[in-house]
């Protein structure tokens, strides 16, 4: 069932939070074994929170929803611990702001969801939790930094969940387990009360099944930054800018096929699509390299001090390198980040989205560090790079939909909008999915045997 | 730094100034790691007009 499903069944009353609540402990319990999504469970809390929303008149957007928190999102009460080693036993004191928000609106925490460490890389198998597993092969990788929130939804343990994307940690798991991740425009959503990677670059943002899902999310995150109402409609009237460089080279041509034919579809469901180019894009990863890497290293200065020896080998070699790289290198960051803005500000005044694949690769399997493409072995580290930080270092929103498979994993489409006008990414992707049944697509696990009937589960 | 990777001693100098103290395994990787983004980022600074600030 999506989260808007559920919602419309919570409003009828046709499910109670309970029941809702329950629904999904019981499938986190049969399915998390074998997917280690979750490094922490609430399930009494989250039944007594369920059963105290039945008490209550007050019903909120997202009254009864269950949703999960990645584990560097402070829920009050319970650990956060970035699956690291050094914060495996830090219990938040309170709330971080957008877990306040969801409660507002209704929704139940019932967990807290795996990452890579520190959510700093897009593996998510944290050497101290253990990997998060993809759902639709557990031999590979969900992606990151948010996997565990990307291989709970597409699990269907949860309905929606928040991620943190500070280089494509949203729109990497999305892609990889075949859900919808929407990272917002930086500064839409607070960050506090989140563990930082870089804080020019953090964003707090949602995974759900559809576009439709997501908006009703970053509706309790930021009401007003989108809402479901923006969502009726085709695809017309919006021109869609494609970046044509990132259909060709650096890209398996499977997965570059793939997200050709999805901008068909979109241009199918009334889209003016044209080619454009986006100046400083193959020097964007650079640039946020430069900064990133130096902020990352700072806000963990006093670990690096007295913790080193903690943090797992891959995480520790980037927090060295920011350590180590010249403070001139960030000077010259923020003055390329400047000439990017500017150029990509120019592109978007002709087109008001952009269409490329999210990812150049299906999603590599559990201990590969390398891929390959077009017969070629690169560092899958690297790979990704240019397809997403030129949209966090732009500071721009960008969904990732479910546009097909190859070779029975999924693939990503990234569309990608003005500065905080995530209302017209959503509405193009709620288009897409309008037209396609990707999103529709569910991995093969067994059955729920939870308290929704598959009538209810939308099966 | 213009040669390509830092060296192990210039690191562990910089990390020592900071209170940091890597591993010589440590060290290596992260060298290598510089090796590559020191190589880009002096190709960056090309690109941006001087009249750009920060």
């Amino acid at each position: 069932m999506t989260l808007a499903a559920l919602v419309r069944s919570l409003r009828a009353r046709e499910l109670s939070p309970r029941e809702a609540v329950s629904g999904c402990l019981v499938r986190i319990e049969e399915l998390d074994p074998a997917l280690n999504a979750f490094i922490s469970v609430r399930a009494e809390e989250a039944l007594a929170e369920a059963e105290a929303l039945e008490r209550t008149d007050a019903r909120g957007p997202l009254h009864g929803v269950p949703v999960g928190i990645k584990d560097v999102i402070d829920v009050a009460g319970a650990r956060t611990t970035a699956a690291s080693a050094i914060l495996a036993d830090n219990v938040a004191a309170r709330d971080a702001d957008a877990v306040a928000a969801l409660r507002r609106a209704g929704a139940v925490v019932v967990g807290k969801l795996n990452t890579h460490e520190f959510a700093f890389g897009a593996t998510t198998t944290s050497p101290h939790f253990g990997p998060a597993r993809n759902p639709w092969d557990t031999e590979r990788i969900c992606g990151g930094s948010s996997g565990g929130s990307g291989a709970a939804v597409a699990a269907g343990l949860v309905p929606g969940a928040l991620g943190t994307d500070t280089g494509g940690s949203i729109r990497i798991p999305a892609s990889f387990c075949g859900v919808t991740g929407l990272r917002p425009s930086t500064g839409r959503v607070s960050n506090r009360g989140v563990v930082p990677v870089a804080w020019s670059f953090d964003t707090v943002g949602p995974i759900a099944r559809s576009a439709e899902d997501c908006a009703l999310l970053l509706d309790a995150l930021a009401p007003g930054a989108a809402s479901t109402r923006g969502l009726a409609g085709d695809a017309a009237g919006l021109r869609v800018g494609v970046v044509g460089a990132l259909f060709e080279g650096g890209i398996d041509p499977d997965v570059a096929a793939v997200a050709r034919e999805a901008v068909r579809e979109l241009a199918g469901a009334g889209a003016a699509v044209e080619e454009v180019e986006i100046p400083l894009l193959e020097e964007a990863g650079a640039i946020q390299q430069a900064m990133m890497l130096p902020e990352a290293a700072a806000a963990h200065l006093p670990w690096l001090r007295t913790r080193l020896e903690d943090y797992g080998a891959d995480v520790r070699t980037r927090l060295l390198a920011g350590l180590f790289l010249p403070p001139t290198t960030y000077v010259t960051g923020m003055r390329a980040r400047r000439v990017f803005r500017a150029g990509l500000a120019e592109v978007l005044r002709d087109v008001d989205l952009l269409a490329c694949p999210q990812m150049p690769v299906a999603p590599p399997r559990i201990g590969e560090d390398t891929v390959t493409i077009d017969g070629v072995e690169v560092p899958y580290r690297l790979s990704f790079i240019r397809f997403n930080s030129p949209w966090s270092l732009a500071g721009v929103p960008a969904v990732s939909v479910p546009c097909g498979f190859v070779r029975g994993l999924p693939v990503g489409l990234a569309l990608v909008g003005r500065p905080f006008e995530e209302a017209t990414v959503l509405q193009a992707a709620h288009a897409f999915q309008q037209v396609t049944s990707w999103h529709e697509q569910r991995p093969l696990l067994p059955p729920p045997s939870g308290s929704y009937s598959p009538a209810e589960r939308g099966d | 730094m213009r040669s390509g990777a830092p060296s192990l001693e210039l690191l562990r100098g910089l990390a020592a100034q900071q209170g940091v103290e890597p591993s010589d395994e440590d060290l290596e990787a992260a060298a290598g790691f510089l090796r590559v983004l020191l190589a880009q980022l002096r190709d960056l600074e090309a690109l941006i007009p001087p009249e750009v600030e920060p």
